[in-house]
This record gives C-alpha cells, sequence and structure tokens, in this order.
C-alpha cells in the first residue's frame, strides 16, 4: 500500500469517508436521522410488551431492556455493516490503492456516531424516570471503546471472508439471531461471584457438563454478557450492584483490545488477496 | 542515466479459481474438504521492468496479456507470487475514473474524497477545488450532486480530479480520451502539462498510435511476457 498513508492521514480518511457514510444515509429523508431510532424503538416496545409480565425482581426493566437493546444493535449493525462492506465499497476496493484497515475504522467511526445519539436518548428517558446521575457514568466511554472493539473485532473476521464464502451473509444473520437469545439482553443475568472467581469455580471439579449446561456458561462468560451487565451496573444500579473494579475493567479491556490486535493482522492479511476474490 | 521510479524484477503471477460458481463455508463445513477442481491462468510469468524519474512508459497488447495485473502488482493492489516491486516516490494508480465518487454528493464533496483516498493533503484539495470545477466546464452544477450531470461532464469533472491528484508517479489504465473532440483536446493537453512537470507515468491504452505520441517507450506484453520494446523518439511525439 502507498507510503503516502500516514497515521495521520488515515485518521483523516476515516473521519471523512465515516462521517460522509452517516450523512448519506439519512439525507433526503422525512424524518433524517431520527428513522435510524425506529428499529430500537419498536423492538423494544414489543419485546417488553411481551416479556415485562414474565421478568421478575429487575429494577428499572424498562431501562434495562433498552441498554440491552442499543448495545445489542449497535454490535449486530457494526458486524453487518463490516460484512457487506467489501461488496459495497467493491469499486474503491479494485481500484485505489490505500489500507483496507480504514474501511473497518470508518463503519466504527459511523457506528460510534449512532451509538452516542442512542445513548443521548437513553440518557434522557432514565433522567424522566428519575435515575440520578452517578459518578459511574464516567464509566461509559469506555463501555463505548469496548463495544466497538468488539464488534469491529468479530466485523473484521467477517470481512476477511465475505468475498471468500458467499452464504456467510446468510449464515451469519442466523447466528446473530442465536447470540441474541444467548445475551442477557431481555432476562436477568446474576454473576454468583466476580468473573474471574466464577471461571475459575468452572474449574474447580464440581462441574458438571450437559449440553444444556454449555449453553449456561456461554451466556455466562460470553463477552456481550460481560459488556452489557457492566454498562448497567455502571449506569443503573451504581448504589446497589456497583461500578466494575478497575482491575475488571482493565482486564476486559485488555482482552477486547488483543481480540481486536489479533483479527486485525488477521485482516491485513487476508485484505492483499481481495481483489482476487471478487 | 535516470534513476528508477518504478522497478519490478522477475514478476510471477497465477489466478486460480474454483471451478464451481462460489464456494460455501456450509459446504466447507459439512462436507470437509474443498472442491479439489481447479483452474489456472498464468496471468505473468518472470516480467522485469524499470522506469525511470520522470520518463512515460506505455503498456500495449491484446486483450487477457497481463497490462493491468502488472500495473495492479506494481500498485501493491495485488500480490505477486515471486518477484520484487521496488517504487520510489508518492504513487497514484487510476484504473477507471472517478472511482469512490458518490452520485449523491456535490462536485466539492467527491473532489474532495477522491483527493483523500489518493493521498493528498486536505488544503491542497481545498486550494483546487475551484479550478478543478472550472477547467471540468461543470461550474453551472458545482452544488448539484453528480447525478444530475451528463455523463459527458461526469468523465470531465472526474479526469480533470484525476490529472490534478498531486503525486510524483502515476500509473493511468485507459482513463483518456474521453468526451468530445474538444475535451479530449483538453485531454492532450493536461497530459502534456504532467509531463512538464516531471512527473513519472505507465499509460496502459489499446491506441497505439497515442501511446507513440504521448510515451517515451512502449513495452508490449503478450501471454503474460514481454514480448518486445519501442524507443519513441522525440521527432514522432506530440508531447
Amino acid at each position: 500500500m502507498p507510503a503516502q498513508f500516514s497515521w495521520k492521514h488515515g485518521v483523516r480518511v476515516v473521519l471523512a469517508m465515516g462521517f460522509a457514510d452517516f450523512m448519506l444515509k439519512y439525507r433526503g429523508s422525512v424524518l433524517g436521522f431520527l428513522w435510524s431510532f425506529i428499529i430500537p424503538i419498536v423492538k423494544f416496545l414489543v419485546i417488553y410488551h411481551v416479556f415485562q409480565p414474565f421478568i421478575q425482581g429487575v429494577e428499572h426493566y424498562q431501562l434495562y431492556l433498552f441498554l440491552g437493546l442499543i448495545l445489542w444493535e449497535h454490535f449486530s449493525l457494526m458486524t453487518t455493516a463490516c460484512m457487506s462492506m467489501l461488496h459495497e465499497k467493491a469499486a474503491i476496493v479494485q481500484k485505489v490503492a490505500f489500507p483496507r484497515m480504514l474501511l473497518i475504522l470508518s463503519v466504527g467511526w459511523t457506528h460510534t456516531l449512532i451509538l452516542l445519539s442512542y445513548f443521548v436518548i437513553f440518557l434522557c428517558i432514565a433522567l424522566a424516570m428519575g435515575i440520578e446521575p452517578t459518578w459511574g457514568l464516567l464509566y461509559v466511554p469506555l463501555i463505548f471503546v469496548q463495544a466497538t472493539l468488539l464488534g469491529l473485532s468479530v466485523g473484521m473476521i467477517l470481512s476477511c471472508y465475505s468475498l471468500k464464502f458467499a452464504d456467510l451473509q446468510h449464515l451469519w444473520s442466523v447466528l446473530l439471531q442465536v447470540i441474541f437469545w444467548l445475551t442477557p439482553i431481555i432476562y436477568p443475568y446474576t454473576p454468583k461471584a466476580p468473573l474471574a472467581a466464577d471461571f475459575a469455580n468452572l474449574f474447580s471439579g464440581s462441574l458438571q457438563l450437559s449440553f444444556w449446561s454449555l449453553f449456561d456458561i456461554f451466556i455466562r462468560f460470553q463477552p456481550l454478557s460481560i459488556l452489557l451487565h457492566d454498562a448497567r451496573r455502571a449506569i443503573l444500579y451504581p448504589s446497589t450492584v456497583g461500578v466494575p473494579s478497575l482491575i475488571h475493567a482493565v482486564g476486559f479491556s485488555v482482552i477486547c483490545l488483543l481480540l481486536f490486535v489479533a483479527c486485525a493482522i488477521l485482516f491485513r492479511k487476508r485484505s492483499r488477496y481481495f481483489i482476487q476474490e471478487y | 542515466m535516470r534513476h528508477s521510479a518504478v522497478s519490478c524484477t522477475g514478476i510471477h503471477k497465477q489466478f486460480t479459481k474454483h471451478v464451481f460458481p462460489s464456494s460455501m463455508l456450509q459446504d466447507r463445513i459439512l462436507r470437509w474438504r474443498r472442491h479439489r477442481k481447479r483452474w489456472s491462468h498464468t496471468a505473468l510469468q518472470n516480467v522485469s521492468l524499470s522506469v525511470g524519474q520522470g520518463e512515460w512508459v506505455g503498456l500495449y497488447g491484446p486483450n487477457g496479456c497481463g497490462k493491468t495485473t502488472l500495473l495492479r502488482i506494481l500498485a501493491g493492489l495485488l500480490p505477486e507470487d515471486s518477484g520484487h516491486v521496488s517504487i520510489t516516490g508518492k504513487l497514484s494508480c487510476f484504473f477507471e475514473l472517478g472511482v469512490g465518487f458518490h452520485p449523491e454528493k456535490s462536485a466539492v464533496e467527491n473532489i474532495y474524497m477522491h483527493g483523500l483516498l489518493h493521498g493528498v493533503d486536505p488544503s491542497v484539495i481545498r486550494s483546487q477545488t475551484d479550478e478543478i470545477i472550472e477547467r471540468a466546464g461543470v461550474a453551472s452544477h458545482r452544488d448539484l450532486p453528480i447525478k444530475c450531470y451528463s455523463s459527458g461532464m461526469k468523465m470531465r469533472l472526474a479526469f480533470i480530479t484525476t490529472m490534478r491528484t498531486e503525486s510524483d508517479i502515476y500509473f493511468l489504465d485507459e482513463v483518456f480520451a474521453v468526451g468530445d473532440l474538444e475535451f479530449q483536446q483538453i485531454c492532450r493537453e493536461e497530459l502534456r502539462l504532467l509531463k512538464a512537470r516531471g512527473k513519472t507515468a505507465i499509460l496502459v491504452l489499446h491506441e497505439l498510435k497515442e501511446l507513440r505520441e504521448t510515451c517515451d517507450r512502449i513495452v508490449f506484453l503478450e501471454k503474460g511476457a514481454i514480448s518486445g520494446e519501442e524507443i519513441i523518439l522525440p521527432v514522432t511525439k506530440s508531447l
């Protein structure tokens, strides 16, 4: 790739491309940017109406559900956008020499802007419902970073193979449905112990593995569950459950970052062959 | 003796495709093995080329002889199977006019994004924008999205934007002779200006006459290998 793409110029391209995509998405529509709220709000209303009678003992369940939904939407939209990016930007990818990683980062930037706007709406509703702002809100930027790193990591793997395997989009849409139900968005998530201790207990000898227990283990330890739990306790339950500890915050951030770096290395390696796979 | 701006030695490239229409992940999971039936095509074999600084080299050959593949490898868009590529200076490659132009964006927005993608500094792009619009003859449509332009206007805008992209080395693949006779004259003038500024270029064209008028040297490709070379004497050139 050309040497003229300095780190500084790369940031310029990411910001300009991501912002242009964000503006183009809603340019000319009657409701403009407000359209982006339709999906999470409709989902929220339907799920809340159906599941609310069955959910017991969750304080501020409306906010619990809405926060879960907006973080899920961020993950699912970002991974899908990364996967379809090489098809949508085929002309550029095939004919302009620039680091392909910039396309992935521009997707991340566009969806971070959308997440930010979702979060502003969420905060307004939370304040209207009497949730008092606490220091836990300072944890939110870290949640944004972790969520974006996770989404982009999965998105990069999908993007790498989206040209090679024609059915990947279909399979991912099925898998997204499975992950949606295996993530505590709608139902309560109550860890029995701090995460590391809980994970260590798995190997303490008392574990009885069955097919269904594998689902439970996945729900307990998959990164989205941890992310959602951290977001909820930092924003909704800072006084009752408590904000995540510093060790937990650093540890989980490092895991997200390592995952991102590993996926970025794979993406960079595979990106040399994208043109041949069109 | 000119210093080499672009050089490659022993470039070999082979394309391999599955004979099946597409590769399915579900198929890979269920069968646990790959489709074995493949088709291979050698696009380039042992190609070596050196282009001096300020030199203009034309690549000429029939369709499928490997001209675009060679340019793509030199540009870093495709990996070579073997061989070595060396580029000295800032490179811009143009395999099609107006790549990255979005129909919903205005000329100013498209020029800006085009420049960014080719590594041009934003301040340089802004300083050139008015001149590009004027030179392309689209000033009357300045604020309209380019979907409102005629195809000739789009081509003119794309060509002038390409020519004003600041670089040291240009790879130009079939991007000339667009529009009417008057604009073709402008195209030649733009190329003349580019060459007068001492830029290096590799051109791919199907018009041998045009290449002879434009380039210092023509390299002939056939079946993925260099089959000949022609040095153009200054007396035969118009540029």
